[in-house]
């Protein structure tokens, strides 16, 4: 093993200019060779124990590995079987991605490693020349890349889609997805089906109009763009919220500042953080909508908003929209919907089993829906404490639970079909919510106030198993800090998530019984994945602490496998 | 610098000014020759990134950040230029202010702040900064203490997120804030 040498202690504040960035794979040292990825291998990529495939396991997003070596009677013997140090010791949230034996992972400012998956040896690193202007939200952040045909794909901090060579990691195109002067970004990972790249975009806190966006894998051609605000953005005035509280909304005055200002469709905001599921039955795509632009400042806004907060389905071939559901209308707390989205067959009120999909949000509910329309079957029991919702913000500041941070953040959950259980992170921060009302900056911040940590009161997170036919909560483990990053169930048995303070662990996929612990020596924000090379099972994990609650950095890549 | 020294030398210098050396020349007059600025309430701008110096440059052109003076300067330059400088500075090292480093108390409440509002979650572990978000770390005291305080005033106004969340603290804070950054290397 040659691990990559190490930036210790600061951040390289080289790594961003484009003066001085490279585009540098290295020579493959080991005999590993990066192998093409089909369509039908992408279909089939939930029973596929060789390799983790998508960014959240395959197109449903159950982040279920089928592999079972490693297992309830044996995880206790789990040992890190290489560990790669990346070149960026920074925040990091990428979902490892494995082909046939080759691993490709992602650090913050859009670089991309190619591993050998069984011994963590480099074949090579591609650092991407990021532009001057990057503006984006909660850290420099990348959670990963889409594999297909021969090609790698990897959005990048200053909005470009970059396609690379698989064998090589030279860069074989390069597209423009929006405009970083505006404060459009990317951190999230694309997903490609059916010859389509599929990206959405940061820039809710900026003032963007959000977007998914379709390109032509061969050569990066735009193919379709689906807005995720409509020119019409008011909706129907709902008062109350999707578990039926009312926002306490000033729908008149509203009214009154649509006559003024008209629909304020162009800088509504309405990012899309995370990947979209690929119903392959329907052809259709279902991802989540983030917040408003501003955050906290209703006044500029009026209506409810379209489509932030929401699931939203569109057609994977046009992009036409085909269903939504908005969870917080008019939202002023940032509490939107940016974990992704998982197909699953669910229980409907009648108790027949329908296609569903689910979704966890800031709230701290587990959101179960009819895939066929969008509409809501039933949440989930609050995974953390609500107070005084749905109090509005004020200049001096209102409590309210949870803070604006969740819930559950981006973390993408796990689903367990066979004990009918999605698996989520939570966080439990006590905030104030300030607001203050100022004009669109033209691409800088725009939160419209504030949402600010009370200091003196106690923080913390959770691991909680949802029944998401029922909406009970099955079992809850409290942790010492909130938790962000993601989780990964197995046919073992496990589920396995990560925590700031450099614990990552196994846990018992029924009861939540602690079966094995390691500590990385660094926060691990990043969902695991696990993979099968020469006959034993791997779970591998990126320890790189995280921006936003400023956890312990790290730049490792660990793989585990049994002793 | 006074409004008549830059209408009587620094514009017609720059005027005359052809080259990038030659017009970073003429920053040096406040910002310093060696990166160190002569006034303390002026910022600190070699080892700045790149894309903060150059929102800044395009905010002064616009008028969006109010500044008689350096709007005047760069009222000529075009986007390129603009980038041009400011890389120009970024690839320039940081220079050591020695400034003190805060007792316990004003760095926890410092810290506190930072829990609160997540400054790093945007400047960076350290407070190092990256791409438009500007370093802070080692900035000059009376600098980082004015240009909180013009936020909070909205004095200062290319920025009202910033304002916006130094309205959510005190100018207690900020006093902290201003002293522990500027301590920090």
């Amino acid at each position: 093993m040659t691990p990559a040498s190490v930036i210790v202690g600061v951040l390289a504040i080289s790594l961003t200019q484009a003066a001085v960035a490279q585009e540098k794979p290295a020579a493959p040292k080991t005999s590993v060779t990066p192998s093409n990825v089909t369509q039908d291998m992408l279909n089939r990529a939930a029973g596929d124990a060789a390799n983790f495939l998508h960014t959240n396991g395959d197109y449903t997003q159950k982040r279920y590995h089928p592999a079972a070596q490693i297992n309830a009677s044996n995880v206790r013997s789990l040992r890190p079987a290489w560990i790669f140090q990346t070149d960026v010791k920074e925040s990091m949230e990428t979902s490892p991605i494995v082909v046939n034996g080759v691993m490709y992972v992602t650090t913050s400012f859009s670089q991309v490693y190619a591993l050998d998956a069984q011994t963590g040896e480099q074949l090579w690193y591609y650092k991407h020349p990021l532009g001057p202007i990057t503006i984006y939200c909660c850290g420099p952040n990348n959670r990963g890349v889409a594999v297909y045909d021969d090609k790698v794909y990897l959005a990048t901090l200053d909005s470009k889609l970059v396609a690379l060579d698989a064998k090589t990691g030279n860069k074989l195109w390069q597209a423009d997805i929006a405009d970083p002067e505006l404060g459009y970004s990317e951190t999230m990972a694309p997903t490609v089906a059916n010859g389509k790249v599929l990206i959405g975009t940061n820039g809710g806190e900026y003032g963007i109009r959000g977007f998914v966006k379709a390109y032509d894998a061969k050569d990066g051609k735009l193919l379709w763009t689906f807005d995720t605000i409509p020119e019409s953005s008011v909706g129907v005035w709902a008062e109350k919220d999707a578990t039926g509280r009312d926002m306490h909304r000033n729908i008149r005055a509203e009214k009154e500042q649509l006559a003024k200002t008209g629909d304020p469709y162009k800088t509504l905001g309405g990012g899309v953080w995370q990947n979209p599921a690929v119903d392959l039955a329907s052809n259709r795509i279902y991802f989540l909508v983030g917040n408003p632009s501003p955050d906290l400042d209703g006044s500029l806004r009026p209506g409810d908003n379209l489509y932030t907060n929401s699931l939203v389905s569109v057609d994977l071939e046009s992009g036409k929209y085909v269903c939504h559901f908005q969870y917080i209308a008019h939202d002023v707390w940032d509490l939107d919907a940016t974990s992704p989205a998982i197909l699953v067959d669910v229980r409907d009120r009648s108790g027949a089993v329908i296609p569903g999909v689910i979704h966890a949000g800031k709230t701290g509910h587990v959101y179960v829906h009819d895939r066929k329309d969008c509409s809501l079957i039933r949440f989930s029991d609050a995974m953390v404490p609500q107070e005084n919702m749905w109090t509005l913000p004020t200049e001096q500041g209102a409590r309210m639970l949870p803070g604006a941070n969740g819930g559950v953040e981006w973390s993408p959950m796990a689903v367990n079909t066979q004990l009918g259980l999605s698996y989520a992170i939570n966080l439990h921060q006590p905030m104030t919510y300030h607001v203050q009302s100022t004009p669109y900056p033209g691409g800088k911040l725009w939160l419209g106030g504030a949402f600010k940590v009370i200091p003196t009161e106690e923080q913390s997170g959770n691991f909680t198993a949802v029944d998401y036919n029922t909406g009970k909560i099955r079992w809850q483990v409290k942790t010492p800090q909130p938790m962000i990053g993601g989780i990964l169930a197995t046919a073992g048995g496990l589920v396995f998530t990560g925590e700031g303070n450099g614990r990552f662990r196994a846990y018992d996929a029924q009861n939540g019984n602690v079966l094995w612990t390691f500590n990385a020596g660094a926060g691990v924000n990043a969902p695991p994945s696990s993979y099968t090379v020469a006959g034993k099972q791997y779970i591998v994990v990126a320890a790189g602490g995280n921006v936003q609650l400023d956890y312990k950095r790290g730049n490792a890549i660990i793989a585990f496998t049994l002793d | 610098m006074t409004k008549d020294v830059l209408a009587t030398m620094v514009l017609p210098a720059l005027a005359r000014a052809q080259t990038l050396e030659e017009r970073a020349q003429l920053c040096a007059a406040c910002h310093g020759e060696d990166g160190i600025p002569q006034q303390k309430t002026m910022p600190v701008i070699w080892g700045q990134h790149q894309g903060y110096t150059y929102l800044q440059l395009r905010d002064f052109k616009s008028g969006v950040r109010k500044n008689d003076i350096m709007t005047s300067l760069v009222q000529a330059m075009d986007r390129n230029e603009m980038l041009a400088l400011a890389l120009y500075f970024f690839q320039k090292r940081w220079p050591d202010l020695q400034q003190a480093q805060p007792p316990a108390d004003v760095a926890a409440r410092a810290m506190q702040a930072n829990t609160a509002l997540a400054c790093t979650g945007c400047h960076q572990g350290e407070y190092q900064g990256e791409g438009t978000q500007p370093r802070l770390a080692g900035q000059t005291r009376e600098y980082l203490h004015q240009t909180m305080i013009d936020f909070r005033k909205r004095s200062r106004g290319n920025n009202p997120g910033m304002s916006d969340l130094m309205l959510a603290i005190s100018e207690d804070d900020i006093a902290a804030c201003a002293e522990y950054l500027a301590g920090l290397r």
